[in-house]
């Protein structure tokens, strides 16, 4: 085969195996920010967080990150619900949401990485699993499993969190609470308990894309940095409140950070990847699959 | 099916912060019957309905729903504890979700356990009531007209399963042809569930065509109480206030 066609093949299927990491990442925050318009900038921190436990955890325990990363998620919700608690009884109660509940989660981002340091030290930790460094082929495309598994990790955690919202009365009430809390209040809904119940949702996925981050590379305290942009920009591209948006959008930024790094060089690639979304919000503000109502 | 839930408002005082809309307000809205609260723009009528509903809590007064023969005090509830005695508003502007699908509106109105049920059979009537919201059942809510939302607002109240229905000026932002209609609808939704119907309305003509009994409001007192449509049409107030005679 063509050496450049080979390229651009694994370019593009190593984009969509980075774009599943981005989509674990980034469907936690669109239940935050994309249905409650909570804007956590927390987020990746929470996620690094998730990655620093399932290490100590998993060493500890000699279990597989991912199954350490589900089997510590119930503890996260919690958290993610104490979280929620702070947040609405201090700022959102009051209606200072906007600008103080953001200064809240830039703190909540601070507090939690230097914690990280002080807990954990500043430096990477690891835990590779057993398929670390297998990789199948087929044909001429490599598909490290390093990559792989973690990825379909993040599809089936997204397609059952996909699968509650859309066939529980709760993931009706969390799709509407953010569009008009009162009149859900007239549905009997109490909407303070589908926010908490929907934050500590977000949060537990934060911690389970700890996991599949653990898997892919090492972590250090900063880690959650480099995710913060493309998070956002994926859940607005995905059209906020949508997760199947929210994959494809992942997968699709994934590619062209990926393509453009084989091509053009890796100092390229954050560029045109958010150049495109300049371009999408210019020419489709609702998102790539958002529906415009 | 006739309904054996009434309520029973006496002497309530309501306001927001330093600013009282209701003074002594008393009411009664017998089981089974269609009970309008008329009233020009800014008289208190929608301060009355959020009270009912514990949206707003009344300074004074008691708010009683008879309901199956037990009474409930219900100031001092939460909307959503009203809500769950089977006490369901449609709220000034419908107060629909617009990003959600007329189907997923219809659903969310079922919440409650009481309610859900009953959904399978509700949605069919709904759907039999109001045919149009079966042809658009997966278009969302803000892309409709008015007249559709209208519908979707009523039928979300079907799916709560009522006993009591409050509906707080359905007749505006409509088209005159629809505010007639939508009388029809909300008499059609009485008769078949056999509610007991508190509408406040600022259109007299219309809302005397379902009523059995209506009161006025101005400046947050009650001045006139019809025991008939017949009534409210003779009285010299109303006469004033309304036909401009």
């Amino acid at each position: 085969m063509d050496p450049d066609l080979v390229l651009l093949l694994n370019g593009i299927v190593s984009g969509l195996l980075l774009g599943g990491l981005y989509a674990a990442a980034a469907s936690g925050l669109a239940v935050a920010f994309g249905m409650l318009d909570i804007v956590n900038i927390a987020h990746p921190a929470l996620m690094v967080t998730g990655a620093f436990t399932v290490v100590a955890l998993g060493t500890w325990l000699g279990l597989d990150p991912l199954l350490v990363a589900v089997l510590q998620a119930p503890l996260y919700y919690l958290l993610g619900v104490g979280i929620y608690s702070a947040y609405h009884h201090f700022f959102e109660k009051r209606g200072e949401e906007a600008l103080q509940g953001l200064a809240f989660f830039f703190g909540v981002m601070f507090i939690i990485e230097v914690g990280l340091v002080m807990v954990f030290g500043p430096e990477q930790r690891f835990l590779d699993p057993s398929y670390a460094y297998t990789t199948w082929r087929l044909g001429e495309i490599d598909l490290p499993l390093r990559m792989l598994v973690p990825g379909l990790f993040a599809m089936g955690c997204i397609g059952l969190l996909f699968l509650y919202l859309h066939r529980s009365f709760t993931g009706l009430a969390i799709a509407a609470v953010a569009q008009d809390a009162e009149a859900l209040r007239l549905m009997a809904v109490n909407p303070v308990k589908i926010k908490r119940l929907a934050f500590g949702i977000s949060i537990a996925l934060a911690s389970m894309a700890g996991g599949a981050l653990v898997v892919v590379q090492p972590v250090e305290p900063s880690s959650g940095q480099v995710f913060i942009g493309r998070v956002f920009a994926i859940c607005i591209m995905g059209g906020m409140a949508s997760l199947p948006g929210c994959i494809m959008a992942a997968l699709l930024f994934g590619v062209v950070e990926n393509v453009t790094a084989t091509f053009f060089g890796p100092s390229w690639s954050p560029a045109v990847a958010f150049g495109w979304l300049l371009l999408v919000l210019a020419f489709r503000p609702q998102g790539l699959f958002g529906k415009a109502a | 099916m006739a309904s054996s839930s009434s309520l029973e408002i006496t002497g309530i005082d309501a306001g927001y912060g330093a600013v009282r809309v209701l003074e002594g307000v008393s009411m009664s809205v017998p089981a089974g019957q269609t009970v309008v609260l008329l009233g020009t723009n800014g008289n208190g009528k929608t301060t009355l309905m959020r009270s009912i509903m514990g949206q707003v809590r009344p300074s004074a007064g008691t708010i009683v729903a008879v309901l199956d023969g037990k009474p409930v005090n219900l100031v001092g509830l939460a909307p959503e504890q009203v809500v769950e005695h089977g006490i369901v508003l449609v709220p000034e502007g419908r107060r629909l979700f617009p990003r959600l699908t007329v189907e997923q509106n219809l659903r969310l109105g079922a919440f409650r356990d009481v309610a859900r049920a009953r959904l399978p059979e509700n949605l069919a009537l709904c759907y039999e009531m109001f045919p149009r919201l079966k042809e658009r059942r997966t278009q969302l809510v803000g892309s409709m007209s008015g007249g559709e939302q209208q519908m979707v607002a009523l039928g979300r109240a079907v799916m709560s399963a009522p006993r009591i229905l409050l509906v707080d000026e359905p007749s505006v932002g409509l088209a005159p042809i629809l505010v007639s209609r939508t009388m029809e609808m909300i008499a059609e939704m009485k008769a078949r569930l056999g509610l007991t119907v508190l509408m406040a309305e600022q259109n007299f003509h219309q809302a005397v065509r379902i009523a059995d009994r209506g009161y006025v409001i101005v400046h947050g007192h009650m001045v006139f109480e019809g025991g008939s449509a017949a009534a409210l049409q003779d009285n010299e107030l109303v006469r004033k206030v309304y036909l401009g005679l």
